[in-house]
């Protein structure tokens, strides 16, 4: 027993001193963020691109001397899609001092949701999340930054009645994984259903989507004119192949932001010609900021990981997301002056108006009201090789978005 | 030396029956729950609601689950799931006006009978063809939440829990909720302590044994094993509900997914089937190891002790974690709990070599 203890003492002590170590290791001028994701459960598809970019772009900053002479420092950990980790990560990096947290994970993120309004810290929930935390006035610390799934639905849609001969009389399939997740653009499309008049029907396919054969042997039956397809991660390129099989073109397919290279790559290059995606930010290296980071950090061996990555989708939504948050943190220094608190970058991020981060985003503006910045994205196409964009940056049906968003932070604010 | 054996005679059943015979086991079990209480004086915030607070939880779904599996035999695969009824179940009760209390015992009932309709599976089929029947219901809860937006709450399929108070004391401050679990798990862990030497346990353990035997010498392994599922998930359910309340203070359907029953065998079985100690000892170690490892390889790299990619050093502490797991369990098969029984046995008659048991 007296063993048994000694050894726990010892290992508490291990970790007590770990932790003082890492809050006296940081400085005053430093402004700390927390990238505590999943590297090993659920979200692995994309965290270690996303994360790379994150963490790139911050070491940029820090290279071209920070802002005002403040650097940014990530804690980045792994939480691996247990809000009970999340909730321990959070916590701890909490008192490290961090003012911006990034969780990269639904599950964790709306379990630190009612915790964040309460310590006053920031939440970001770039294309994860709750999508009525667009809803400043109910959500004043979260900010889902980018197009909620409502708002990429609505998008979706809008392109095929702009560019793809109007929506009236259309037979469109919803083809989901069966989760939370994948019902959420539902209402939307339903509303748009009734509106626009076409035919929705929606299938669901079981998680984690490795096998969707009988879920598209229905949808060949429905006979759809499009097909919107919501999962992510593995399920993706499956449920192009299934369709392929079952008879439907990629060209009919659309899919939610969760598309990239390595799904196209994995469907066949060649075969997944014409397939459609919404797109958040754009991809490839040709941005400035993408060119900076080649330039300044993965030139100079400061890149947090596979230089090979830079460019690809999900590393440029990770550029994206601290883009946005730098920019909020320098728009609060200016207005506030240091030290940085959870409660200045809020009104940071408000002050944020018509940002794309050099070309690389759609415009953002947030407000009080507004914390997903316009709804905006547009719809790019594999071309056979890459993804090239086929409509400029819009948002649409903005109105039926934010009937949703209200209804549902109403049913937060009287606890669901 | 340690546990001073010697004078210490029992001249009545009644003191040699008692839970802890041994008078230091007392001591050390009375200092362990002094401990306990001045918790929130000894630990920081963090540490106080990131780590105890969730042990404690865990450790008292874990004991709820080693009463099945350990005590009476029968395995449990979707013990999560039990919780999750609990948790749904008191949170809808609150939610109606009930108090707190009522939403408790509420909980505890429903996922009785819920668990007691999977478990009659337990009737027709042993072992592996009972963690069959064991896994349809976790799958079969899972979905049903999901499908049913009445109980998982909307689209967003998040309830946040009320505002509610425990025998008068605002569940609000880290501090009530920490107490709030700390009182649950020590009832769970008296309960489970003095079930094992009622004629109750005793007939469980029968049917653990041998059914067929159990029945022969007159003990109703239909009635037992019906009775351990009911109060089994009895308190499973409000370990869900205290779960929900005191730590998560909301409710998702992933806090209750299949691999949180995963979770939950690991810490019966890494603690030890059937085994107290073995309870608190399995959910620390799955619940807080990953954790330690994860802030104890971070230092190192912060240290410059160890330059590797972020997402390698994010899966260094799982392949550790696994071969924590395997080196425990090929060091001692019967769980950390028989460590820690060696351990005890080792001292009880130090310094001579051999102890009885």
């Amino acid at each position: 027993m007296k063993r048994f203890i000694k050894g726990l003492t010892g290992a508490v002590a291990t970790a007590a001193l770990a932790t003082t170590g890492a809050v006296q290791a940081q400085e005053d001028d430093t402004i700390t963020f927390g990238l505590l994701q999943d590297f090993t459960a659920v979200y692995t598809f994309l965290t270690n691109e996303y994360n790379q970019g994150q963490q790139d772009y911050l070491t940029l900053i820090n290279q071209e001397g920070g802002i005002d002479g403040h650097t940014f420092e990530a804690i980045v950990r792994d939480h691996g899609n247990e809000p009970q980790r999340g909730l321990e990560a959070y916590n701890r990096a909490r008192e490290e001092g961090a003012v911006l947290m990034d969780f990269l994970s639904t599950p964790v993120s709306r379990a630190v949701v009612p915790r964040v309004l309460e310590d006053e810290v920031v939440l970001i929930t770039p294309l994860h999340g709750r999508g009525d935390a667009s809803d400043g006035e109910t959500f004043p610390y979260v900010f889902p930054m980018m197009a909620t799934y409502w708002s990429q639905a609505a998008v979706l849609a809008n392109y095929i009645e702009e560019h793809e001969g109007g929506l009236e009389g259309k037979r469109i399939a919803h083809v989901y994984i069966d989760s939370p997740f994948g019902r959420e653009p539902v209402p939307i499309l339903e509303e748009l259903a009734e509106r626009k008049g076409f035919e929705l029907e929606t299938f669901a396919y079981p998680s984690p989507g490795n096998e969707q054969s009988s879920t598209w042997s229905e949808v060949r039956r429905f006979r759809p004119d499009f097909v919107t397809i919501w999962g992510a991660g593995g399920g993706q390129p499956v449920s192009v192949q299934t369709a392929i099989r079952n008879g439907i073109s990629p060209d009919q397919i659309l899919s939610v932001v969760w598309m990239a290279e390595t799904d196209a790559r994995q469907i066949g290059e060649q075969a997944a010609e014409g397939l459609k995606r919404f797109e958040a930010v754009a991809t490839g290296t040709d941005h400035p900021i993408i060119q900076r980071i080649q330039d300044k950090v993965i030139d100079e061996g400061l890149g947090a990981g596979d230089a090979e990555n830079v460019g690809t989708t999900y590393y440029n939504i990770g550029v994206a997301t601290m883009a946005v948050s730098v920019e909020a943190a320098r728009l609060a220094l200016e207005e506030y002056g240091a030290p940085l608190t959870g409660e200045k970058l809020r009104d940071g991020f408000h002050m944020i108006e018509d940002y794309d981060a050099e070309g690389m985003m759609p415009p953002l503006t947030f407000s009080e009201e507004d914390h997903q910045g316009g709804g905006y994205g547009r719809v790019s196409e594999w071309n056979g090789e890459e993804w090239e964009p086929v409509t400029d940056w819009f948002a649409a049906y903005q109105d039926i978005v934010w009937e949703e968003i209200e209804e549902s932070a109403a049913g937060f604010r009287e606890g669901n | 030396m340690f546990y001073r054996l010697s004078g210490v005679h029992h001249t009545r059943y009644q003191s040699a029956r008692q839970l802890w015979p041994i008078p230091a086991d007392r001591r050390i079990v009375w200092g362990l729950l002094a401990l306990a209480l001045l918790g929130p004086l000894i630990l920081s915030d963090l540490y106080l609601s990131s780590y105890a607070l969730p042990w404690l939880v865990w450790t008292a779904a874990a004991l709820s689950l080693t009463l099945l599996m350990g005590v009476a035999g029968q395995l449990h695969f979707g013990f999560a799931a039990v919780m999750a009824i609990g948790a749904y179940t008191s949170i809808h009760i609150v939610r109606a006006g009930w108090p707190f209390e009522i939403a408790l015992i509420g909980a505890g009932l429903t996922t009785a009978v819920i668990g007691c309709v999977f478990g009659a599976a337990a009737l027709r089929v042993k072992g592996l063809y009972l963690v069959m029947a064991t896994l349809a219901m976790q799958y079969l809860v899972d979905w049903v939440i999901i499908n049913v937006p009445a109980i998982s709450g909307g689209a967003q399929a998040t309830l946040q829990t009320p505002d509610v108070r425990f025998l008068f004391v605002p569940l609000e401050s880290d501090i009530s909720l920490y107490y709030g679990a700390l009182l649950w798990t020590v009832i769970v862990t008296v309960f489970v302590l003095n079930i094992k030497r009622t004629s109750f346990g005793r007939a469980l353990v029968a049917v653990r044994d041998k059914d067929y035997a159990a029945s022969i010498i007159g003990v109703n392994s239909f009635k037992y094993k019906l009775l351990a599922f009911f109060t089994s998930s009895f308190l499973g359910g409000v370990s869900g509900a205290i779960l929900a309340f005191c730590y998560y203070q909301a409710v998702t359907p992933e806090q209750f997914g299949f691999n949180v029953s995963i979770q939950l065998v690991a810490m019966v079985l890494v603690g030890g089937l059937g085994s107290v100690v073995g309870a608190y000892l399995g959910a620390g170690f799955v619940l807080l190891a990953p954790i330690f490892l994860t802030n104890f390889v971070a230092f190192l790299s912060n240290q410059g002790l160890l330059d590797v990619s972020t997402n390698l050093l994010s899966h260094i502490p799982l392949m550790a974690y696994g071969a924590l797991i395997i080196g425990f369990l090929l060091f001692e098969p019967l769980g950390l709990a028989k460590i820690y029984d060696n351990i005890r046995n080792y001292f009880l008659v130090w310094p001579f070599r051999h102890s009885r048991s």
